[in-house]
C-alpha cells in the first residue's frame, strides 16, 4: 500500500487564536487508516477546535488538513459536503435535534446525503444502524425521553449512519458515569472494528482512552507536548503527565 | 458570513452599550443581506416552510383572536360616547374600521406576533446553537442558514399578512358588538357603513406593512437565536432582546411605511 492511500488525515503546521488566546499553535500530526489517535489536553486546550477545523466547522488562522489526500480549505462548499459524507462526528452533548424524534434524527443525515435513497431503504437503515448500538426499541422516542447514555448512543447511530471511513469523537464519555463510559466506549471500539474506521478522539477521561486508543497525543500551551503509546504516556516520568494522569486515575 | 460580536459582561460601560448598538444594526444588515442572497438559491425546502406555518398559525390564533375581538369592542366603547356628543353616532361603524384596517389592526397583531413568536425563534434557535445542533447540521451537509432561518423568516412573513385579516375582521365585529349592547343597530347597516368608509387604499397600505413586520420578527428572532453564546443564559439573552428589538423595529418601521403611504396615495386622509 502506497503512503498516501494509507494515511487518512494530514494536519500541516495548523494554527488558530481567538482575539488573543492562542489555542492551536503550529500543529502538525498524521492518522493512518485503521489506526486510533486520542487526543488529550486539559480543558480549554483547544481540542475540540482542533476537531472542528478537521471537518471543516471552523477555519484555522493558518495550516493545511488534507483528508485522504485532499486539502479540504481548498474544496468549494459543495465538495466539502461530499467529504463530509465520509466523515462521522460526535458532538460533545450529543446534539440530537430536540424536536425530532430518534427515527428522524437518524434519517436526516442520509435523506441530506444520499437524496436518492427510498424512505422504506432509509427506514431498513435506521433500524439496522440503530440495532448495532442495542436501541432498536428507541425508535420512536424524542431526545427528551432518553437518558444521558441513551442520547450518546444514538448520538453515535447518527454518526455513523452514513458509513463514514473516518470518525471524529469529541469526548465521548464526559458526563457518564464510569461503567456507562466503559460501555460506550466498548461500543465505540467494537463499531470501529466491525466497520473499519479510522478515528480521532479527543477526551480527558483515561477508561475511555484505554479502551480505544492505538495512539496518543497530548495537547498543551497550543502545542503537542507529548505522543506515543498511552502506556508509554501514562508511566512516563515527566512531571505534568504524572500529575494529570494521577489525578484522573484517582477520579477513577 | 462574518457577523459582529457584541460586548458581554456583568458591567458594560456607556461606550459598550454604544458599541453593542452600531454591532447589532451591523450585523441584522448583514444578516438580511445573507438571506436576500439565499433565499433564492434552491434547494428550497419547502416542506419546512410549510411545517413553520403551520406551527406559527396554530399558536397565534388563539391570542390574536381574543385581542382583535377586545381591539374591536374597546374603540368602539372608547369612541361611542364622544361621537354621542357630537351626534355623530352614525360614524362609529366608520370609524372602527378605519383605525382598525389602517392602524391597530396590523401593528397589535404585529407587537403580539413578536411577543410570541420572535422570542419562540430566538430561544430554538438559541438553544440549538449552544448545544451544537446547529453544527451538527452542517456536518449533515444542511446549510443551517438556510434551513433554519429561510425558511423560518418566509414562513413569518407569509403569515402574518394572514393573521392580520383575519383580526381585521374580528375587530370590526368586536365594534359591533360594543355598538348593540347600549345601540339598536342593524347588522346589514353596520357591514355597509364598514364598507362604505372603507377604501382600496386604506386596506391595500395596511395589509402590506405586516409583511415587513412578518419579515422583521422572522429575522430578528433568527439573528439573535443564530448568533446566541454563552450557554443557557446566552439562550434567554436571545430570547428576550429578540422580542424587545422586533418590536421596537416594527414600530419604526410603522412610521417610515405610513409615510411613504401617504406619499404613493396622497389622497388619504
Amino acid at each position: 500500500m502506497d503512503m498516501a492511500n494509507s494515511r487518512v488525515v494530514e494536519i500541516q503546521n495548523l494554527s488558530k487564536r481567538f482575539d488573543d488566546l492562542i489555542v492551536l499553535d503550529n500543529i502538525s500530526l498524521e492518522v493512518n487508516r485503521a489506526e486510533n489517535l486520542v487526543v488529550f489536553g486539559r480543558s480549554g486546550q483547544g481540542k475540540s477546535v482542533l476537531l472542528k477545523c478537521i471537518i471543516g466547522l471552523m477555519q484555522p488562522d493558518s495550516g493545511k488538513i488534507f483528508i485522504n489526500g485532499q486539502n479540504i480549505f481548498d474544496l468549494s462548499i459543495n465538495e466539502l459536503n461530499r467529504l463530509r459524507k465520509n466523515i462521522g462526528f460526535l458532538f460533545q452533548g450529543s446534539a440530537l435535534y430536540d424536536s425530532m424524534s430518534v427515527r428522524e434524527n437518524l434519517a436526516f443525515p442520509l435523506k441530506r446525503h444520499f437524496p436518492e435513497m427510498k424512505s422504506n431503504e432509509i427506514t431498513k437503515k435506521v433500524i439496522s444502524t440503530l440495532e448495532l448500538v442495542g436501541l432498536e426499541d428507541a425508535i420512536d422516542k424524542m431526545p427528551s425521553e432518553l437518558s444521558g447514555g441513551m442520547k450518546k448512543r444514538i448520538a453515535l447511530a447518527r454518526s455513523i449512519i452514513t458509513d463514514p471511513e473516518l470518525m471524529l469523537y469529541d469526548e465521548p464519555t464526559t458526563g457518564l458515569d464510569p461503567i456507562t463510559t466503559k460501555e460506550i466506549s466498548e461500543l465505540i471500539i467494537t463499531l470501529q472494528k466491525k466497520l473499519n474506521m479510522t478515528s480521532i478522539a479527543v477526551t480527558h477521561d483515561l477508561i475511555c482512552a484505554e479502551i480505544i486508543a492505538d495512539r496518543a497525543i497530548f495537547l498543551k500551551d497550543a502545542k503537542i507536548a507529548y505522543e506515543g503509546k498511552i502506556n508509554e504516556l501514562i508511566n512516563s516520568d515527566d512531571p505534568f503527565l504524572k500529575n494529570f494522569f494521577s489525578n484522573e486515575i484517582i477520579k477513577v | 458570513m462574518k457577523l459582529p460580536r457584541l460586548k458581554q459582561s456583568r458591567r458594560l460601560s456607556y461606550s459598550d452599550y454604544l458599541y453593542n448598538f452600531f454591532a447589532t444594526i451591523t450585523g441584522l444588515t448583514i444578516f438580511n443581506w445573507e438571506f436576500i442572497k439565499q433565499a433564492f438559491i434552491p434547494p428550497y425546502e419547502i416542506s419546512e416552510i410549510k411545517k413553520h406555518m403551520d406551527e406559527l398559525g396554530v399558536k397565534t390564533f388563539g391570542i390574536v383572536s381574543i385581542t382583535g375581538l377586545i381591539i374591536g369592542l374597546v374603540l368602539a366603547m372608547q369612541s361611542q360616547p364622544v361621537l354621542q356628543r357630537f351626534g355623530a353616532t352614525d360614524f362609529l361603524p366608520g370609524m372602527v374600521a378605519l383605525s382598525v384596517v389602517r392602524e391597530l389592526g396590523p401593528v397589535i397583531t404585529a407587537l403580539i406576533f413578536a411577543g410570541r413568536v420572535s422570542s419562540g425563534i430566538g430561544a430554538e434557535l438559541g438553544s440549538m446553537r449552544v448545544t451544537e445542533q446547529i453544527d451538527a447540521m452542517e456536518v449533515s451537509a444542511v446549510n443551517p442558514f438556510k434551513f433554519l432561518v429561510v425558511t423560518r423568516v418566509i414562513a413569518t412573513t407569509m403569515i402574518l399578512p394572514v393573521l392580520s385579516i383575519y383580526v381585521i375582521i374580528i375587530a370590526i365585529f368586536g365594534g359591533y358588538i360594543a355598538v348593540i349592547i347600549t345601540e339598536n343597530m342593524n347588522i346589514q347597516y353596520y357591514i355597509d357603513s364598514v364598507l362604505r368608509s372603507v377604501e382600496f387604499g386604506d386596506f391595500i397600505p395596511g395589509v402590506a406593512k405586516t409583511f415587513v413586520f412578518g419579515y422583521i420578527v422572522g429575522l430578528v428572532g433568527c439573528y439573535k437565536g443564530f448568533t446566541a453564546e454563552g450557554g443557557t443564559e446566552g439562550v434567554g439573552r436571545a430570547s428576550t432582546t429578540s422580542v424587545v428589538l422586533s418590536s421596537l423595529l416594527i414600530l419604526i418601521f410603522d412610521m417610515i411605511l405610513v409615510k411613504i403611504s401617504l406619499w404613493i396615495w396622497p389622497t388619504l386622509g
